[in-house]
């Protein structure tokens, strides 16, 4: 290590005394407490993070083949820009930024503790609320657990080994042009089989709170159920989304129509990945080796529980960092005012 | 009809500015910031009528934020012109700012955003996304008259005008940053939270907004810890923009998302 050497680096691998551990330490602490770190850390984490928006994250590898060169797709395998914000490449640098800013206000405090100073603490409040933050996500990254239920009025689910929900009703308002306005899940909850909710309405932006677990009124969908005949004469269930192989053609049940107050089942019909053709039969048509004997449908509704540990720091340090903002404003005002 | 007056009163207000900047006196035109706030008044009671026929904020579409913003910013260079005592809120911001508006008014009345009045879909109806947007936007009508400032910056020779006009840069985006963290990442995060159970999912909205913040957080952190004046803070103080500006228009027809309503 030269004497050219960047000051971390030196105080680092340069051979140094036995009081040289400290010098160490203070060289470590001196790096991390720079702003200018800070600034070039927040370029960095810039940088990446608008790289990340030009790559959609989370699809299938097979996406990503088909709409990428081989070069392209090389790349984005190897810096993991599949699932960027979970990769080694963007949470490295903004580890180093949580260290640089936990080392910055800590150093701020120490300071103003050794100069008696009392004001602008504002900054400081953000700068922990923020730190709560990158704590919170981090819990939330680990521990995070969802769960989906598609349920039919009278069907129940256990949203956890205490709590079960019952769905006593689901309801789908439109405006008057047709468009969605709500969608309305009533439930009761039982908690070890005891009742503990008699009624509660999950909506869209209106969740149902238990202890430690959140039910989100998630999706809906109108299900086609097809009972058909086979060829030994036997009889059979579907379900919207499922389907059946014959030939090379898959056969997919896509949806319900009702047209003339009779309801049709409509089959997409794939080659490989190619759509080939639709087809819709009623009661009497045969679609493959089946024959259909009767279409139905029923609205079902879609539930999310959401059990999220890291909620709990996130609605802290937002307090705080809101609380932070507000005081460095006031502050700073009086400053200027002065 | 209201907002096509308020789009007449604007390019008004223009003429009036582009007059006095010509005029080279540096001497802020007494009328335009007044034609501003009715302006913005007529832009409100467009929202409030909106409102009154979707039953809920009129804020959920293109067309609503495009009109809001536009309203926001004449409001912020009424109260600055009000408030603001310093030369530095010069003829040139005033008219920068001003174009910038009437840009935004003349795109709300584009086939970019149509103005057929449709009721929010359920996911949008939701207190946190009135506080979301409107203080989003509120938050960046400073940051437009920062981008004016900073650009009139770095195209001044004077020293003392250059001196002015940073400070504006600082004290817009030092306002502007409190209003903007609160509306665009806090209650945009309780909103997705309320709405989908997620406090944060790396959306490309989401993560343009952060990379703002970032910029403007950099900004601060070059401009008030570093003393930092001059070239290198305005033209972080415009890159900003350009941030702020992609995070509304160009995620929306760029890049695709949970934020993808029209």
């Amino acid at each position: 290590m030269n004497r050219t050497s960047p000051p971390i680096l030196h105080a680092l691998f340069a051979r140094r005394r036995p009081w040289g551990i400290v010098r160490r330490v203070k060289a470590i602490y001196r790096f991390f407490k720079s702003v200018r770190l800070a600034i070039v850390l927040i370029l960095i984490i810039i940088a990446l993070a608008l790289l990340a928006t030009l790559v959609p994250q989370g699809r299938p590898d097979e996406w990503y083949q088909g709409h990428y060169s081989a070069v392209v797709y090389r790349l984005i395998k190897l810096f993991s820009f599949e699932g960027f914000f979970s990769s080694v490449y963007f949470l490295v640098p903004v580890l180093l930024f949580a260290v640089n800013l936990a080392v910055c206000t800590v150093d701020r405090l120490v300071v103003r503790a050794r100069n008696h100073a009392r004001r602008r603490f504002g900054p400081d409040l953000v700068h922990i609320g923020l730190l709560v933050l990158i704590a919170g996500g981090i819990v939330t990254a680990a521990t995070r657990q969802e769960k989906t239920w598609q349920l039919s009025e009278g069907e129940e689910a256990a949203i956890s080994p205490r709590y079960s929900l019952h769905l006593q009703s689901f309801q789908y308002l439109q405006y008057d042009n047709g468009s969605p306005k709500d969608w309305i899940s009533t439930v009761s909850i039982a908690r070890d089989g005891a009742p503990e909710i008699a009624s509660y309405p999950i909506e869209v932006n209106h969740p149902l709170r238990l202890s430690g677990i959140t039910v989100y009124q998630s999706s809906w969908e109108n299900q086609g159920i097809l009972d058909v005949t086979q060829q030994d004469g036997s009889g059979t269930t579907a379900t919207t989304g499922e389907g059946f192989q014959e030939g090379d053609s898959f056969w997919y049940f896509a949806d319900v129509q009702r047209i003339n107050g009779v309801w049709r089942a409509v089959f997409d019909q794939y080659k490989g990945d190619v759509r080939a053709s639709t087809r819709m039969v009623g009661p009497g048509d045969a679609i493959g080796p089946f024959t259909v004997k009767r279409v139905s449908a029923r609205m079902v509704t879609g539930l999310k529980a959401v059990q999220d540990p890291g909620y709990v720091p996130f609605l802290v340090a937002l307090a705080m960092i809101l609380v932070g903002l507000g005081l460095t404003f006031i502050q700073k005002r009086g400053d200027t005012a002065a | 009809m209201t907002a096509t007056i308020a789009l007449a009163l604007i390019c008004l207000a223009v003429v009036l500015q582009a007059a006095f900047l010509l005029r080279r006196e540096n001497r802020r035109d007494p009328l335009s910031h007044w034609i501003l706030l009715v302006a913005a008044l007529l832009l409100f009671a467009t929202l409030v009528d909106r409102s009154i026929r979707i039953d809920f904020a009129a804020v959920t579409n293109t067309y609503e934020s495009l009109v809001f913003f536009s309203a926001t910013i004449c409001a912020v260079l009424f109260l600055l012109r009000m408030l603001h005592a310093t030369r530095a809120l010069s003829p040139f911001v005033l008219f920068g700012a001003t174009i910038i508006c009437l840009v935004l008014l003349a795109l709300s009345s584009s086939p970019l955003a149509p103005r057929d009045i449709q009721p929010p879909i359920p996911a949008l109806r939701s207190f946190w996304l009135v506080l979301h947007v409107t203080l989003s936007f509120v938050g960046e009508a400073f940051f437009v008259v920062s981008f004016v400032a900073a650009i009139g910056s770095l195209s001044t020779r004077r020293e003392e005008r250059r001196a002015d006009l940073d400070r504006l840069v600082a004290t817009s985006i030092g306002i502007g940053y409190p209003i903007f963290t609160a509306g665009a990442l806090i209650f945009g995060a309780v909103w997705a939270q309320t709405a989908w159970g997620a406090w944060w999912s790396w959306d490309p909205k989401e993560t343009w907004a952060l990379i703002t913040w970032l910029l403007y957080t950099a900004y601060l952190h070059t401009r008030l810890v570093k003393k930092m004046r001059g070239r290198t803070s305005a033209i972080l103080a415009i890159v900003g923009f350009a941030a702020t500006v992609f995070t509304f228009f160009g995620v929306n027809y760029l890049l695709t998302g949970l934020h993808s309503y029209g």
